[in-house]
């Protein structure tokens, strides 16, 4: 799970974290009021509170605000209101956003922070080495082009979970960034206090890009990014709070809460159901080779409530981008009779009558077969996956 | 032949007695499986479907001696059962649950080397070694005993490349579902190196997918491996799925592709293929 800038930012400044005075606006009139209470002069950031990164690389898509990017710097306050109206209500694209962007709904405001020095720190799970790894760079743009092209302009550190933060760590920084032994108490317990918070809180990603140095020697946090481990978050009732409902997409939000998996593609015409994302890459590998395109994929995973189930194929089943339904299960955990049970169920509450193909392999699979034959639908089933999409070919071209 | 499990593995089931794993003990234990003894934290009875039940697993170990632990409990519990197994010597641990926290995985991974044992998961269906052992929640009559050695992340696909030696008609010598979580107990190597020695193994089956590095450093094993056997890989994944910010791209040195990851092997001398299906075709025409 992740969560908005501002937020990052609140939940630092708990673990004693340096960040710049700011507030939260959702209209031009309040950004003004925010900003003033922040400084009387300026100049002020404006920053848009979208869950990407690289937004300063991004622009927005409507007529008279291509120039700007989704971080700009205002230097008078009486300019606030300006700004704030062509970035609120508009749809940024950031190279992470793809091309459709995403709507901002909010901007953070903040006092102008002169730097003297940047660079970029960030604690992440590392997948690799089976530990927890700080990465430090002196730049603080093109940083993964960097890791490519010169692995050594990235410093990393390992952590195993018991390590303390030592003085040696904080004197490698140092000396990676070109920086005097004068900041090395305060780099310690910035590092120190943003492990605290990683391991507190459970995330898997924590990223500070930039962090400036301030004339009077202080390390802050200019920009924060967290990601939490969804599978920790019963641990967090507080942070699950600070998830931003409209940063998901409806229908992914009503499947998550099934504990499913919805996943949209913009193209496409075939909506898969499967259990876990191999048997809807293996479908999507056999149906690329036929010429067809997956439109979307519900992924019920060991699902065992049958009531959540049909829910979540009513998502899928409604999407109007689908036109047929293959049905790849694989049930070991899960038990292929209450898929079929759902699909029934679904069908008869939404009138659905499209062409659909079971293949059911596993466990019950003689149980769902029968199901699905056994109903006024004129749904099919198959014993192999390339059958299976075969028939569905097969029944979309009859259809149209 | 076999690796990890067979039918002299004495099996321990933690969290036997609950819904879900009522339904899977039942069937380990018609697959042939050893099991010898069950822990359950309020067990009320002293045995279930005729295996010995006890109330914590320092019990069951000094009573039973198991060899290898099958632990269905649920996802928040994993490390301190994990641990409790560890405790009482045990060398082999399988857990299938789904939505461990990481930091939880991490400690059990430290733990876990720092007592020479094996862990495999979580994620994953398990191990199974046909009509001998099955350490997991394997589908029912769909395994052979036979020649193939199979690893994969993803746990249906596992079940799909099962079917695919069937197939064949090479059936398979041991399957292990190493899990597609952010980090599994074990990786593709050790299971490799231990397929490569067994007898009754005569090609390997490596599934893998997008995300982490398990694949690049299977590839360089291969490359390397003196003592070898012919390897059939099979990678699949989502590619446009963007992480907030850049570290997790800074680990890997950059973005790395299903395709990449395919390369690597084909450069290694495996064979790839580009469809599932196309499994039972790659090893008739291996074997």
């Amino acid at each position: 799970m992740n969560i908005h800038e501002y937020q990052a930012k609140k939940l630092l400044k708990k673990y004693k974290i340096k960040i710049p005075n700011g507030a939260i606006a959702y209209t031009p009139s309040e950004a003004l009021s925010r900003a003033q209470k922040i400084s009387k002069t300026g100049p002020f950031v404006l920053k848009a509170q979208i869950q990407s990164g690289a937004r300063k690389a991004g622009h927005f898509t409507s007529d008279n605000t291509k120039n700007l990017s989704g971080i700009c710097i205002v230097q008078k306050l009486n300019d606030i209101p300006l700004f704030a109206e062509k970035m609120i209500g508009n749809t940024l694209v950031t190279p992470q956003t793809g091309k459709e962007g995403k709507l901002v709904s909010k901007i953070y405001i903040e006092e102008f922070c002169v730097a003297k020095r940047t660079f970029y720190l960030s604690f992440v799970i590392n997948r690799i080495k089976a530990c927890i790894t700080l990465l430090v760079s002196r730049a603080t743009d093109n940083i993964v082009e960097l890791a490519k092209n010169d692995p050594k302009s990235i410093l990393r550190i390992h952590f195993h979970l018991n390590h303390r933060v030592q003085k040696k760590d904080t004197l490698q920084i140092l000396k990676f960034l070109n920086l005097s032994e004068k900041y090395h108490n305060n780099l310690t317990t910035l590092i120190q206090n943003l492990y605290r918070a990683f391991l507190n809180l459970d995330a898997t990603m924590l990223e500070i890009n930039p962090v400036g140095i301030t004339k009077n020697d202080e390390f802050i946090a200019l920009d924060a990014k967290i990601s939490f481990d969804n599978n920790a978050l019963f641990r967090h009732p507080d942070v699950v709070l600070m998830h931003d409902d409209y940063e998901v997409d409806e229908n992914v939000l009503r499947a998550n809460r099934c504990g499913f998996k919805y996943h949209t593609f913009n193209t496409g015409s075939i909506g898969l159901i499967v259990n876990g994302d191999g048997p809807a890459l293996a479908a999507r590998d056999y149906l690329e080779k036929l010429g067809y395109q997956t439109a979307c994929y519900l992924d019920i995973k060991g699902g065992v409530d049958e009531d959540k189930i049909a829910q979540s194929l009513k998502i899928l089943m409604t999407n109007p981008m689908v036109e047929g339904i293959l049905i790849n299960i694989l049930g070991g955990f899960l038990r292929c009779n209450l898929v079929a049970d759902g699909i029934i169920a679904a069908s008869k509450e939404i009138g659905f009558n499209m062409p659909l193909v079971a293949r059911f392999e596993g466990t019950n699979k003689q149980m769902a077969q029968e199901i699905l034959q056994e109903n006024n639908f004129d749904f099919l089933t198959s014993d192999s996956l390339q059958d299976a999409a075969d028939k569905l070919i097969k029944a979309m071209k009859e259809n149209n | 032949m076999s690796i990890l499990a067979d039918k002299n593995t004495r099996v321990l089931i933690q969290g036997i007695t609950g819904l879900q794993s009522s339904f899977h003990t039942r069937r380990v234990i018609s697959m042939g499986t050893n099991v010898v003894a069950g822990v359950s934290p309020n067990a009320r009875d002293k045995s279930y479907l005729g295996v010995p039940v006890f109330s914590s697993v320092h019990e069951a170990a000094q009573k039973t001696h198991p060899n290898a632990s099958l632990l269905f409990v649920p996802a928040g519990s994993v490390k301190s059962a994990v641990f409790e197994a560890l405790n009482e010597g045990i060398k082999l641990i399988v857990s299938i649950a789904y939505g461990v926290p990481i930091l939880d995985i991490l400690e059990i991974h430290q733990k876990i080397k720092k007592c020479g044992a094996v862990f495999i998961g979580p994620n994953t269906p398990g191990i199974i070694t046909p009509n001998e052992a099955c350490l997991g929640v394997f589908p029912e009559g769909i395994c052979q005993q036979g020649s193939i050695g199979i690893i994969s992340r993803s746990s249906t696909l596992a079940y799909e490349a099962i079917l695919e030696t069937n197939r064949a008609g090479l059936g398979q010598s041991t399957v292990i579902g190493i899990g597609d979580d952010m980090i599994a107990g074990t990786s593709f190597n050790p299971l490799l190196d231990l397929f490569f020695s067994d007898e009754q193994t005569k090609a390997v089956v490596l599934i893998g997918t997008t995300g982490a590095t398990y694949e690049q450093e299977a590839a360089e094993f291969y490359q390397k491996a003196k003592n070898k056997k012919p390897l059939i890989v099979y990678i699949t994944g989502f590619e446009e799925e963007n992480d907030m910010g850049y570290a997790s791209d800074i680990l890997t040195h950059g973005k790395v592709t299903a395709q990449d990851k395919k390369q690597l092997f084909k450069n290694a001398g495996a064979t790839v293929i580009d469809n599932i299906d196309d499994l039972h075709l790659a090893l008739k025409n291996l074997i």
